[in-house]
């Protein structure tokens, strides 16, 4: 019982990490048209800047400051010197290209930064546990991860929902040239929107680094599990972002945690734990081909 | 005896807007029946159900007393019922010719023929030929469509239709971007049809509809305002109101 | 599809020059080119696969990565149980056609849910599901899990020694050419003629009575089963199975391959695997951090040179 709570905060805490990446890829799609695989780069790049900088300033704000300031600055960087080429091309070209990218930001951080990962913890004022409820202490920095991740999501909720940028957003999805024809730069707002998406990678990388080793090839990681989420959610939907990180976080976590140890009452410890560790890395792959049976456009799919 | 296609309480809408309200229409075998209405009376989203393209929120089509109202695209050009497509959709890359075969072969049965050259294959070329000659398009066979005019385009689209051995044609603005004498030809070639074929036609050109249609009907809003001879349409006030008066 | 002139004559030097490679390597005493040569005919066959899904049926899979490696592993795995199973597991014969049929198999079935999408909803699914494989066989200890599993030797093929490196490049050049001849076979044929169609406009091809549905998985199946070919001859030849085999950098290179070479035209693919591996082989002596290089040729290919080495060949 008291594991099953601890794991369903992992699993919200995995979720809200998924929605961070997954809801800046989906934006960048919705709007853009764009297929970005480097988005997984802008997650590694946000996650050494602020492990480096902690490291080297020993505070971890300024760590996290810097993280999504490199994520932001090499989005935008990005954007304007390839893939805005790339808005009007075909996916093939979109998935070719940015897979260039990749390979060019690995071997990057690779020469900079060397093969061994970099560990930077949690800062001290974040470490220790609380009791969530009497006899369950959880770790105060997972919980603030979970807290972050909600005021982002709801924030995003604002600001599509209620402001003239979200409008913008919201018209620039489906009626791409009735917003150049506003008057609005579309330029500056397609910048603009790839900037956040960078910005909520890098919010990703930085937050997640001290909770496990920064190292080269962690962005294809997630990046293809947020493919998972939002082929789940819906291509081009928040809500349905939202909706498919919970649901692959919570999957992930809860077969990781309890199938090796409910094999191991059926079959050999040993079977047990590899049979286990195949099946729960499977296990959000599953979970997407059920999703696609029931519903092949996804959960919440947006308006095509 | 029942009519070839029976649409019945055909109803559609996209979120608030109501694009078919309640249509009901038929054709008769051999007859041509014009589907006439202004810009936005839901004349292309009734094809497209009808067609198959589109589901209805409600109501039936029979064809030939067969309901088809839940069968996808395919199976109703093979239960005998076949679009053609306002913006043309042709091949681009192949030839007319091969435009034309790759219906004949689809006719013929399934494709899972993996070892005979197709490209040279008479039992494909020979029935593609005799229709490209019908619609007046043998002389420009080996052309790919892209390299075609608008016109001769449309012909092929024509063609393409017609290569599927239908009993209803449904024919979406088939003059659109034609020029006069072009649009004649055309006329002349669908009232050729008449004979063998029938044809239910969404037209915008008014000449071409009056000199083909055995029966009009009207739409306006997603429902039949009018419906009955092409004379009967003419002196029809809430037509003239809602739509020739306007034009 | 009809070749150029010129496109003829480079095709005829190229495979003079691939058939007489090992005199060439013989007479320049690097006989690491007879590897680097069969190691460009093995990734020529998987692109060649790819590209009847990408190139002739429009359908860019992201996960090819996965029947390469799983033909690799089936052929891995089956030498592996060889005391239980019997000397047949050893065999050519008896093992590359399974090599081929396991892939095909699971394609069946991972392609009809892989279709219920398109686009880049297809991508994006065709990757995750080839990286399900990927983590399967990390997490699978018995045959290695990320150290991979070696090969003791060669599969058994009647009058060829199984440590002759030279007699194994022309058994990959001849399963090349065998897959050319029968691809571009396939895309003749009526079956061949209906991907086409469905490549350049799939809504007129449902107005033609047809239903895309069993052609594309079929393309996506025998697509499968050639590149699981090709994985066994990929295991074969470095006597490895190894999960980098079904990474997805791999499908990645592979989608790489067949627009470098020029998307659609089977001969492309052959030529964008040869300059991959070559270029591969080429950067990774110079530079340890060879993929810094790779990186922007791909962009730069990408945004400018779409047509690919074979479409330059064909001129227009």
């Amino acid at each position: 019982m008291i594991l099953l709570l601890e794991q369903l905060l992992n699993g919200l805490q995995f979720g809200v990490m998924l929605f961070l990446m997954a809801a800046g890829l989906t934006l960048v799609f919705g709007i853009m048209g764009l297929i970005n695989l480097a988005h997984g780069s802008l997650y590694m790049i946000g996650a050494y800047a602020a492990a480096w900088a902690t490291l080297q300033t020993g505070s971890f704000l300024l760590g996290l400051l810097a993280g999504l300031t490199a994520a932001a600055v090499i989005g935008m960087a990005l954007e304007a010197a390839i893939l805005r080429r790339l808005y009007a091309r075909e996916h093939l070209d979109q998935v070719l290209a940015t897979f260039g990218v990749i390979l060019f930001c690995n071997e990057a951080v690779a020469m900079i930064f060397g093969r061994q990962p970099l560990m930077a913890g949690p800062p001290a004022w974040l470490s220790g546990s609380v009791e969530i409820v009497p006899g369950v202490p959880y770790p105060v920095y997972r919980l603030a991860i979970i807290a972050t991740g909600l005021v982002v999501a709801a924030g995003l909720y604002l600001l599509i929902s209620r402001t003239r940028i979200g409008m913008l957003v919201r018209a620039g999805a489906t009626h791409r040239e009735l917003v150049g024809a506003l008057g609005v730069r579309i330029g500056l707002l397609y910048t603009a929107v790839f900037g956040l998406g960078a910005l909520l990678a890098g919010l990703a990388g930085a937050l997640t680094g001290p909770l496990l080793a920064v190292q080269v090839g962690m962005g294809e990681r997630i990046l293809i599990t947020t493919f998972v989420v939002i082929v789940i959610g819906g291509l081009g939907s928040v809500r349905g972002a939202l909706a498919g990180a919970m649901l692959v976080g919570m999957v992930d976590t809860l077969t990781r945690g309890f199938l090796p140890a409910a094999l191991r009452a059926v079959l050999p410890a040993s079977e047990a734990d590899a049979l286990g560790s195949g099946l729960s890395s499977m296990a959000v792959f599953i979970l997407m081909a059920i999703v696609l049976l029931w519903r092949p456009r996804g959960l919440f799919p947006a308006h095509a | 005896m029942s009519a070839l296609l029976e649409v019945r309480g055909l109803a559609k809408r996209f979120g608030g807007l109501v694009a078919t309200d309640g249509l009901n229409l038929d054709v008769q075998a051999g007859e041509i029946h014009a589907l006439i209405g202004p810009n936005g009376a839901g004349k292309t989203t009734a094809i497209a159900q009808i067609a198959g393209e589109l589901r209805p929120d409600a109501g039936t089509i029979r064809l030939a007393g067969q309901d088809v109202t839940a069968l996808p695209v395919p199976a109703r050009v093979k239960a005998g019922m076949t679009r053609s497509f306002q913006i043309t959709q042709v091949l681009m890359q192949s030839t007319a010719l091969a435009n034309v075969a790759m219906v004949e072969q689809v006719r013929q049965g399934h494709s899972f023929r993996l070892w005979r050259p197709a490209a040279r294959d008479e039992r494909l070329l020979a029935p593609a030929r005799a229709m490209l000659q019908r619609v007046g398009l043998a002389a420009r066979a080996d052309v790919a469509a892209e390299d075609l005019s608008h016109g001769e385009r449309r012909q092929l689209e024509l063609a393409m239709a017609l290569a599927t051995h239908p009993r209803l044609l449904l024919l979406d603005e088939p003059m659109a971007g034609l020029g006069a004498t072009e649009s004649a030809a055309m006329t002349a070639l669908l009232a050729a049809l008449k004979q063998e074929v029938a044809i239910l036609l969404v037209e915008h050109d008014m000449d071409a509809v009056f000199a083909l249609a055995d029966r009009i009907t009207v739409l306006e809003g997603g429902r039949v305002i009018a419906s009955g001879a092409p004379d009967a349409i003419r002196a029809d006030p809430a037509v003239r109101e809602a739509y020739l008066g306007a034009a | 599809m009809r070749e150029s002139p010129r496109q003829i004559i480079v095709l005829a030097i190229s495979f003079a020059l691939l058939a007489a490679l090992p005199w060439i390597a013989g007479a320049v005493g690097r006989p690491d080119f007879v590897t680097l040569g069969s190691q460009a005919c093995v990734m020529a066959i998987a692109a060649a696969s790819l590209d009847l899904l990408m190139g002739r049926t429009g359908l860019p899979s992201f996960g090819h990565a996965a029947w390469l490696g799983l033909g690799a592993y089936t052929v891995g795995i089956l030498a592996f149980h060889a005391r239980d199973l019997g000397p047949w597991a050893l065999q050519a014969w008896a093992v590359w056609p399974l090599a081929v049929l396991v892939p095909a198999a699971l394609a069946a079935v991972i392609g009809a849910l892989c279709l219920r999408t398109s686009g880049i909803s297809f991508i994006m699914i065709t990757l995750a599901f080839a990286q399900m494989f990927f983590f399967l066989f990390v997490a699978l200890k018995t045959y290695g899990g990320d150290d991979g599993l070696t090969l003791r030797r060669r599969s058994t093929i009647p009058g060829i020694a199984p440590r002759d490196d030279v007699a194994f490049f022309y058994v990959c050049l001849v399963a090349l050419v065998l897959v050319l001849l029968l691809l571009r076979r396939v895309a003749a044929s009526r079956f061949g003629t209906v991907l086409d169609g469905i490549r350049q406009n799939e809504r007129r091809m449902m107005a033609m009575g047809l239903a895309p549905f069993p052609y594309k998985l079929a393309a996506f199946v025998l697509s499968a089963a050639i590149a699981g070919l090709a994985g066994a001859l990929h295991v074969n030849l470095f006597r490895f199975a190894s999960p980098d085999v079904l990474h997805w950098t791999m499908s990645g290179e592979l989608m790489v391959m067949v627009v470098l070479g020029g998307l659609g035209s089977l001969w492309g693919a052959v030529f964008g695997a040869a300059a991959m591996v070559v270029l591969h082989a080429v950067l990774a002596q110079w530079t340890e951090h060879w993929q810094i290089v790779l990186g922007p040729i791909l962009v730069a290919v990408v945004l400018l040179a779409r047509r690919g080495v074979w479409g330059a060949l064909g001129g227009k």
